[in-house]
């Protein structure tokens, strides 16, 4: 039996609205202010707008990790995936315009074989999921090895590099508009709906928070988790085209960016064990770490340094993870 | 001034608020040594909140806590067990993958030259133990013990510190009758070495037969403090609920359906020569000592834990369920006896718990609101159980246990299943709740729903049940109709009175 409480409306409010400014959102400005501060073209539109396209594949990688969070799992095969996905572009195309649409369509194709393998893995064969995907991402980083033979050959056709560096000029508002904003916005839309809007998004949510439960109600549990491996993969591949348009062919474009994309996640309010997160507090997640690194960069940090704060930051992020779970706050 | 008869331990004037709730205003009491002090209330009342006071969990918003007259204030946990508390939790908090023997010195590990001394620690863990007539191996792994077996780990652990003041919070509620009848006993013997008992239990016949006072909570505030002798069960109710319950026990049905569910043959690797029928619009208990097999016997039944022989017909057709899933597809439903474990999805909503069924089996791609699934609709359902919470859309974790059951039971009756499982529906659940819960079951087998009640609560088993399908080792030793005797039934489920050799034998033959 509950009472209320006489300002009852009074905290409710408080709460909500504590509730719904999610963390992630938080960060982001404090971070983008400091930036701003020391760089101040950062908040004129064609500087945030390039910051924006910068990020882009990061909020694109943890818009798909974040269903494989919630789900309770982890994967740590999407960095490998990346590369594989630049290194399997330059080989398919051979640099021939002509074949960008095949090669998209075979990168998808290898994204969802991959998500497949780590659901499988983690599914029906029972292996923790850091697990799966640590092996997962030693084969496709190995498979990319073979494929390329060894080192970055090839190049990237040019319309096939649009999706990373092309930008719409002249738009109202903003002045100009990346392509891969463009892809951002479009990958967070169809996130959010699939984790928010669906069904399928709160099952993904009960079988993070309590997969036993979740069985004994009829769910599949399995086939859940699996698809939130797919999802995850496509995503990877999704980032892994905007990131070929970026930079040139090599053979660590994807490095890292497995344990940044989680960074972001839980930056963003999602929760390790599963069961909690949110598509807007991941992107902003995202966000808030790309104005870290560009802030530790306009420090002049070398990169050492940054990937030691890399490491503090994924560290903290999930203590204080830890600790909001306890405190219930 | 540690006379005789001063207080071991006062609470006054405690408050205790969470944000929109109000969950102790102004609350006192005292507990004597040697005195057994049960605290009463419906769920939500505060109980738990006012003990997790005591042991350093939450600090009050206002009021004082004495020991022995001393004013103590706890920060942790670890400062009231050092101030001579004991504390049963009603939420098992063992480590699931240490062993029984390190659970239960968790904190207070005997150390020999600074190291931990594993054959002492053994040694005091199984002494403990046998106090409890436990036959729980010390070596065990926690998490690997069943819900009652972990109940007896966390009472073991709480009196390994050989506290002065000992709080249990519904200590029974796992329990079979023979395992808290022992318990009782314990309670006994510590009430004459002086220790200061606070009992907390929604089971009214321990209270009557255990306590020397009782504290009644209702809503967050005391309603009173008074002697035991004088608060029959009636008396108590009235003051917990606020009103008199009219029928705790709803009247029988006549309804003699066909039969929904038949079971020939049935076993796999815990039960077997398992046959059994239950027809629509007829309540069908189960009863049978912890392990019996009455758990397993639901989880065959529903596909969990398939029956791996024998067959099964449902509505006349093979019934042979692989997965919960095939189960619920084809028209049963299942309660789990382990909530927390197996039932609840505590991060989530109570709105997300209530629909989760419905969502196993809607389209992937729906709107998570539509149709049934909708807040209108669900929130009418939690409210036509009388479901209380501050708001729907809460997580679950923060409801009291007879709010969670009903939760689920909401989750269920969305789906509206043919067969019901229900296993241990009342576990943890306060009078006023019980008798709801009852009333739903056999609404349910009125309408032409077949139920199948597991319970280790004769009281209970007996009370609602059509028949009561008693278990023995695995087995269906006997069955016993309406208006058997607790007596009648505990005889099968100990093993006598039922010939072993011809089962589902008539009661008391
Ligand atoms: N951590 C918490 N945050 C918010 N509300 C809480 C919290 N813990 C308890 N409550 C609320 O405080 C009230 C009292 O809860 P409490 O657990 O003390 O009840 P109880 O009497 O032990 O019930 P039960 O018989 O079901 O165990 C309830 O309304 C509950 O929902
Ligand atoms: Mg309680």
């Amino acid at each position: 039996m509950t009472i209320a409480l006489p300002d009852t409306a009074l905290h409710r409010r408080a709460g909500s609205l504590t509730r719904h400014i999610n963390s992630g959102v938080v960060i982001f400005l404090v971070l983008f202010a400091a930036v701003a501060l020391k760089q101040p073209s950062y908040i004129e539109p064609a500087g945030f707008m390039n910051f924006l396209r910068r990020a882009a594949p990061l909020g694109v990688l943890a818009a798909g990790q974040v269903f494989v969070l919630v789900s309770g799992g982890f994967d740590l095969s999407v960095g490998s995936l990346i590369t594989l996905s630049v290194l399997g572009a330059s080989m398919i195309t051979g640099g021939d315009p002509s074949l960008t649409g095949a090669a998209i369509a075979a990168l998808y194709g290898i994204g969802v074989a991959v998500g497949l393998i780590n659901g499988i893995a983690v599914a029906f064969l029972k292996v923790p999921s850091i697990i799966a995907t640590l092996g997962t991402l030693l084969s496709v980083n190995g498979v990319a090895m073979m494929w390329s033979g060894g080192s970055p050959r090839g190049y990237l056709p040019d319309n096939f590099r649009a999706f990373g560096r092309f930008v719409f000029r002249d738009v109202p508002l903003v002045g100009q508009l990346p392509l891969s904003v463009i892809v951002l916005a479009i990958v967070a839309v169809l996130a959010w709906w699939g984790l928010h809007g669906t069904v399928f998004g709160r099952r993904v949510f009960a079988v993070g928070d309590n997969p036993r439960a979740a069985e004994l109600a009829g769910i599949r549990v399995d086939l859940t988790r699996i698809s939130a491996f797919v999802i995850s993969a496509l995503s990877a591949v999704t980032a892994g085209i905007m990131l070929g348009g970026f930079g040139g062919v090599s053979t660590d474009v994807g490095q890292g960016l497995e344990l940044q994309a989680i960074a972001a996640c839980v930056i963003g309010g999602a929760q390790l064990m599963g069961g909690r997160g949110s598509i807007t507090g991941v992107v902003f997640g995202a966000l808030s770490l790309f104005a870290l690194f560009t802030l530790l960069n306009l420090l002049g940090l070398p990169q050492a340094l940054r990937d030691t704060a890399q490491g503090l930051i994924l560290i903290s992020a999930v203590a204080s993870g830890a600790y909001r779970q306890r405190t219930g706050g | 001034m540690t006379s005789v008869l001063s207080p071991a331990l006062e609470m006054i004037g405690i408050s205790k608020s969470f944000p929109g709730v109000r969950a102790l205003e102004d609350v006192s009491f005292e507990c004597r040594p040697g005195e057994v002090h049960a605290i009463c209330g419906e769920n939500g009342a505060g109980k738990s909140t006012l003990m997790k006071i005591l042991g350093g969990i939450y600090r009050p918003d206002g009021g004082e806590i004495r020991i022995k007259g001393q004013p103590a204030s706890f920060a942790h946990p670890v400062e009231a067990r050092r101030a001579g508390i004991g504390i049963i939790h009603q939420e098992l908090s063992l480590l699931p993958d240490r062993s029984v023997a390190e659970n239960i010195v968790l904190g207070a590990e005997p150390t020999r030259r600074g190291v931990l001394d594993r054959t002492a620690m053994r040694a005091g863990a199984r002494e403990i133990l046998a106090r409890l007539q436990s036959s729980i191996e010390v070596d065990a792994r926690a998490g690997d013990l069943s819900l009652a077996e972990q109940q007896m780990v966390e009472i073991a652990k709480a009196l390994a510190s050989k506290p002065s003041i000992l709080v249990m919070d519904e200590p029974t509620a796992a329990l079979d009758d023979s395992e808290a009848s022992r318990l009782l006993d314990l309670v006994r013997r510590l009430r004459r070495d002086s220790v200061a008992v606070v009992y907390v239990s929604h089971r009214m016949p321990e209270i009557a037969a255990i306590s020397d006072r009782v504290t009644v909570l209702k809503d967050g505030r005391k309603v009173l403090t008074d002697r035991t002798e004088a608060m029959p069960t009636g008396r108590l109710v009235r003051c917990m609920v606020g009103r008199d319950l009219e029928e705790f026990f709803p009247p029988r049905g006549a309804a003699d359906g066909g039969v929904l569910l038949q079971v020939n043959e049935g076993g796999n690797a815990t039960i077997s020569d398992i046959n059994l029928t239950v027809r629509r619009g007829e309540v069908v208990g189960v009863a049978g000592l912890e392990g019996a097999g009455k758990s397993a016997l639901a989880r065959a039944i529903f596909g969990d834990r398939p029956f791996t022989r024998g067959t099964m017909q449902l509505n006349g057709q093979p019934f042979a369920p692989r997965s919960s899933r095939d189960g619920i597809r084809a028209g049963v439903g299942f309660l789990p006896d382990d909530r927390k474990r197996e039932g609840l999805a505590l991060g989530q909503s109570l709105r997300d718990n209530a629909a989760l069924t419905l969502r196993a089996f809607a389209r992937a791609l729906a709107l998570p609101s539509a149709g049934a699934m909708g807040n209108l609709t669900l929130d009418q359902r939690l409210r036509a159980l009388d479901v209380r919470a501050a708001r729907f859309d809460d997580p679950i974790r923060l409801l009291s246990g007879g709010n969670q059951q009903k939760v689920i039971i909401a989750r269920w009756l969305a789906r509206d299943p043919q067969l019901l499982i229900f296993a241990e529906p009342t576990r943890g659940i306060d009078v006023a709740a019980k008798a709801a819960i009852y009333a739903i079951i056999r609404d349910l087998a009125n309408r032409g729903r077949g139920i199948l009640m597991i319970s280790s609560d004769l009281p209970e088993v007996v009370g609602v049940s059509d028949r009561v399908v008693v278990m023995h080792e695995g087995r269906i030793v006997g069955e016993c109709p309406s208006g058997a005797s607790e007596e009648d039934v505990m005889a099968l489920a100990v093993g006598h009175g039922g010939s072993v050799a011809e089962p589902a034998s008539a009661c008391g033959s």
